[in-house]
């Protein structure tokens, strides 16, 4: 492999839904490109395909797709040409996910050695019962789980939801993936819990060769955890680059308007809000995406579809006027 | 009533126990001056729900008294339910969960009249200019909850509770699932309201940048308990209990300026059945001492209207209180 | 979604699979020649032509006559009648009654409820036949009697699934809210609840049609239900039966409409069960 090349690269994925309406378009022509060893976060308000690009990338999608075409290449294989057969050892090798609600990924008849077993099972089938169980034992210490023996034999239900998380994150970095998805994987956590897995997830980033996709809908989050970032409106993808950059220097207005909308102070005054709201997913995109809603829209943003365009190195964002608006 | 005066909610002492092991609520005491906009915090398992739900009538205190303008509210109920339910409205987390499914929205903002027998005519008058005032389109009358936007039936439930020109707000998770970009125009349509009818609120949420931009007063709960009480401003500068600031802490901010230093406390919040003994937070503090372990510290005064349940309160050991 | 829409995209579903539509379709017959009786029949169900029984079917009589020469076809449209009466009057009121009674149980207190259970357990233990010998042996067979035994058995079926829905829409966050604005536990059970159960109720009074159709059936095959001369497909096999070694017309007509009826509503029952549960949404997977 190419170390040079980008590990992941999707180009102008684009996915359709069918309703009673006509076709949804879920996702508007998607590009984009990740290196190992990156955490890339993937930030957008509801209604903008964020999750719909991860199981796209598990491809693990809803039975109502029309259309579904572009690439996404995987150390230069197309996963969306893999055999259904191929896909699934895929995911048990290569791709692993780590949902919202840990309860989705464990089942509660199976002792957390079950599931550590299984997946270790299908991904090393060489190996013998007692090498699988020193291995989960060291991953949960390495999740942070004290009394790991106990905690080994115990059902999920006996376990608190921040320690599930850690179980199924346990469950993913068993397989040694190159790539794992997180979808809000701290959104049903307490606080202070949520504390404990960024954490987490940051201390894994030093021996974890892979890459991680993060979605969240928190911007703080993905500020203080990630490495990159990607801006997604209305299946679309607004901006994209490094983290402290697209934030101390955002390029495209739904940016600025939605760092706007953060509140981190304590000053009166009328709160920022983005007015108007998405457009329908039905909609065929004959301008900027954004147009409806953006405070700096002129004639040219409504003529034609706007693409993401080079504003810095490895700072990409998808506004006509970006040069003029946000200098 | 001496208005001004007498708390318009004061809850003295409240205990809540499930059986003989689970204490929901532990001795807790908080009065609501009218007009004022007091925050909630706290993680599951520490009691805010609870205590709503005793403060809105819907469960009973086991001890203690909860009192609106000065009156308990057992009797208050028995006397005049009605009117307690006009005075205090709750705003439930989940929007379109609170609105009954198979009405429509036209007789869900009605039926609040119906129940407490208010004239139609001037109701249904009010309801339209409450329609226009909080950004609804009339055609969301002929809507069903599921047809409408987490942001719309939130205002649909906020329109039901002003039907009945309520006094107080007890909203629950006000922002819970909403976008940033509509949680914004919630929380401004919010303070509107409490200038133009001088509402008071009591605000639950985890969100601390939202309690943090609205609320004057903030109270902060562990495991059934008041750990803190402070005015907001005072909290977020120089949080007094290891909790508190290990909350603050945990609050993810894009502005890397505004970082504080990550506390990250060990474990979880313990069960409300093995309730720690001592300090309930003694298991997870970074400052816990022996005697954190052996005695359960009192919620004392700090001066400048804080209130902290801490043997070493952090703004006392930096010389700050 | 109107609940128009709703109520078309259910009957959309019903008729997706087979079993729906020929459900359907039996349904309609039956309900159809039910309703219609007197326009459909060629002849008086009653009237008797005794140079003509046992006529095999023919032009006149198209399904034959029975041991009198009454016209079995017309006979068997008016027993569709009987059958449909009973089971509309019978699981009508045991749908009332039942949802009611269980929807109480869940507001009463702890002893209340289980009072309430318990009643439920002794009518559902006693078996419908022991008592319909009970009541008839007091009060001579009538169909009005055969209808209120069948509604009493039927009862806390009814009765157990309102409960046990009105029990996990009790703390829903809708009825909370409900509570808040002051609504009255009536106004909330009757206008908030209600309607949120009925769907199951009436899928499962659905389902129960067939069984109603077999009880009274099976009581006035055995002289406990409908009394003659009054047409009924358990008196048409009755009859049948004590002169069968001159027709077997007779019986296997009136068996084949019983079973195809049963058959139909059970058919039509299961597709409407589908059709409006979720959970059995085949086109998720």
């Amino acid at each position: 492999m190419n170390p040079d090349l980008p590990m992941i690269t999707i180009r102008n994925l684009k996915l359709d839904a069918r309703t009673e309406h006509g076709p949804a378009h879920i996702l508007r022509g998607i590009d984009l490109e990740f290196g190992r060893g990156r955490i890339v976060g993937v930030v957008g308000e509801s209604g903008s395909g964020k999750s719909t690009l991860v199981s796209c990338l598990l491809r693990l999608l809803p039975s109502n797709i029309e259309r579904l075409e572009g690439e996404i290449l995987f150390d230069g294989i197309d996963l969306l040409k893999l055999s259904p057969s191929d896909m699934n050892d895929w995911r048990g090798r290569k791709i692993a996910m780590v949902f919202q609600d840990p309860m989705t990924a464990l089942n509660p008849l199976f002792t957390i050695n079950t599931h550590l077993r299984d997946v270790l099972k299908r991904r090393f089938p060489q190996i013998s019962a007692r090498e699988a169980r020193e291995r989960s034992l060291a991953m949960l210490t390495k999740v942070g789980i004290s009394d790991a023996s106990v905690r080994l034999d115990a059902y999920p239900h006996q376990l608190s939801g921040g320690m599930r998380q850690r179980i199924v994150i346990a469950m993913a970095l068993l397989v040694e993936p190159d790539l794992l998805l997180a979808d809000e994987p701290t959104t049903a956590l307490d606080a202070t819990v949520e504390a404990q897995i960024v954490d987490l997830f940051d201390q894994l980033r030093q021996d974890f060769s892979g890459s991680i996709v993060f979605i969240s809908h928190h911007l703080g989050l993905v500020a203080e955890l990630c490495d990159d970032l990607c801006v997604m409106y209305g299946g679309t993808i607004v901006e994209t680059g490094p983290v402290a950059e697209v934030l101390a220097r955002p390029r495209h207005p739904y940016t600025r308007a939605l760092l706007d909308c953060e509140i981190e102070d304590d000053h009166g005054g009328r709160l920022a809000t983005i007015p108007g709201e998405v457009p329908s997913a039905t909609w065929a995109m004959d301008a900027c995406i954004f147009a409806s809603r953006c405070a700096h829209v002129a004639d040219i943003c409504r003529r034609g579809p706007t693409v993401l365009e080079t504003v810095a190195i490895g700072h990409k964002a998808a506004c006509k006027r970006s040069r003029e608006v946000l200098p | 009533m001496n208005a001004g005066r007498t708390p318009i909610l004061a809850i003295d002492s409240v205990s809540v126990a499930f059986g003989d092991k689970v204490r929901a609520l532990d001795d807790v005491s908080l009065n609501i001056a009218r007009g004022e906009i007091v925050g909630l915090v706290g993680e599951s398992g520490s009691g805010k729900s609870t205590l709503c739900r005793t403060l809105m009538g819907l469960g009973e205190a086991t001890s203690g008294t909860v009192r609106i303008d000065g009156e308990p509210l057992a009797d208050r109920l028995d006397r005049d339910r009605l009117g307690f339910r006009r005075e205090v409205q709750m705003l439930l987390q989940d929007a379109v969960a609170s609105l009954s499914p198979r009405m429509r929205v036209r007789r869900l903002v009605e039926e609040p009249l119906h129940v407490h027998r208010l004239p139609l005519a001037a109701g249904r008058a009010r309801i339209l200019t409450l329609l226009k005032r909080l950004g609804l389109p009339e055609s969301s009358l002929e809507k069903f909850p599921h047809q409408l936007s987490g942001g719309q039936a939130r205002r649909v439930a906020i329109l039901r509770a002003l039907v009945l020109q309520p006094e107080v707000i007890v909203a629950d998770e006000p922002t819970a699932g909403l976008d940033v970009s509509v949680q914004g125009e919630l929380l401004n349509l919010m303070m509107d309201l409490h200038a133009e009818f001088r509402l008071t609120y009591l605000i639950v949420s985890h969100n601390l940048n939202v309690i943090r931009r609205i609320t004057t007063r903030s109270v902060v709960m562990y495991l059934g308990q008041i750990v803190e009480e402070a005015p907001t401003a005072a909290l977020f500068r120089a949080p007094a209990h290891p909790y508190t600031a290990a909350l603050l802490s945990t609050n993810p901010v894009v502005d890397p300026g505004k970082r504080r230093v990550r506390i990250v406390l060990r474990g979880e919040i313990p069960s409300p059945i093995h309730v720690p003994s001592g300090c309930r937070f003694h298991t997870r503090c970074p400052h816990a001492q022996a005697r954190c372990r052996q005695e359960m510290p009192d919620l004392r005064a700090l001066g400048d209207g804080r209130k902290v349940r801490c043997h070493f309160p952090l703004a006392e050991t930096a010389g700050l209180a | 979604m109107t609940a128009f829409a709703a109520t078309r995209a259910t009957i959309a579903r019903i008729l997706s699979g087979p079993g729906g539509i020929v459900g359907t379709i039996i349904i309609v017959l039956v309900v159809g020649s039910a309703i219609f009786a007197p326009l459909v029949v060629t002849h008086d169900p009653d009237a008797l032509d005794i140079l003509n029984r046992f006529s095999g079917p023919s032009a006149a009589h198209w399904l034959g006559t029975d041991n009198l020469g009454r016209d079995l076809y017309s006979r068997l449209v008016y027993g569709a009648r009987v059958a449909m009466m009973v089971a509309l009057f019978a699981i009508g009121s045991a749908l009332v009654v039942g949802t009611l009674l269980g929807m109480l149980a869940a507001s009463l207190n702890a002893r209340g409820e289980r009072l309430l259970l318990i009643v439920f357990d002794i009518i559902s233990s006693f078996p419908s036949l022991v008592l319909a010998l009970a009541v008839v042996a007091v009060f001579g067979p009538s169909t009005a009697l055969v209808t209120a035994i069948v509604a009493v058995t039927l009862m806390p079926h009814f009765g157990r699934v309102a409960r046990a829905q009105m029990l996990t829409l009790r703390h829903a966050p809708f009825v909370e809210a409900e509570r808040l604005i002051g609504a009255s536990p009536v106004r909330i059970a009757l206008s908030h609840i209600l309607p949120n159960i009925a769907g199951p109720l009436v899928v499962l009074a659905s389902i129960d049609i067939p069984v109603v159709i077999t009880i009274e059936a099976g009581l006035s095959f055995i002289g406990l239900g409908v009394r003659p001369p009054l047409a009924s497909w358990g008196t048409l096999i009755y009859d049948g039966y004590a002169y069968l070694s001159d027709s077997r017309v007779p019986v296997i007509v009136a068996s084949a409409a019983l079973a195809i009826a049963t058959l139909g509503f059970t058919l039509f029952g299961e597709a409407l069960r589908d059709a409006v549960d979720p959970r059995l949404d085949r086109e998720g997977r």
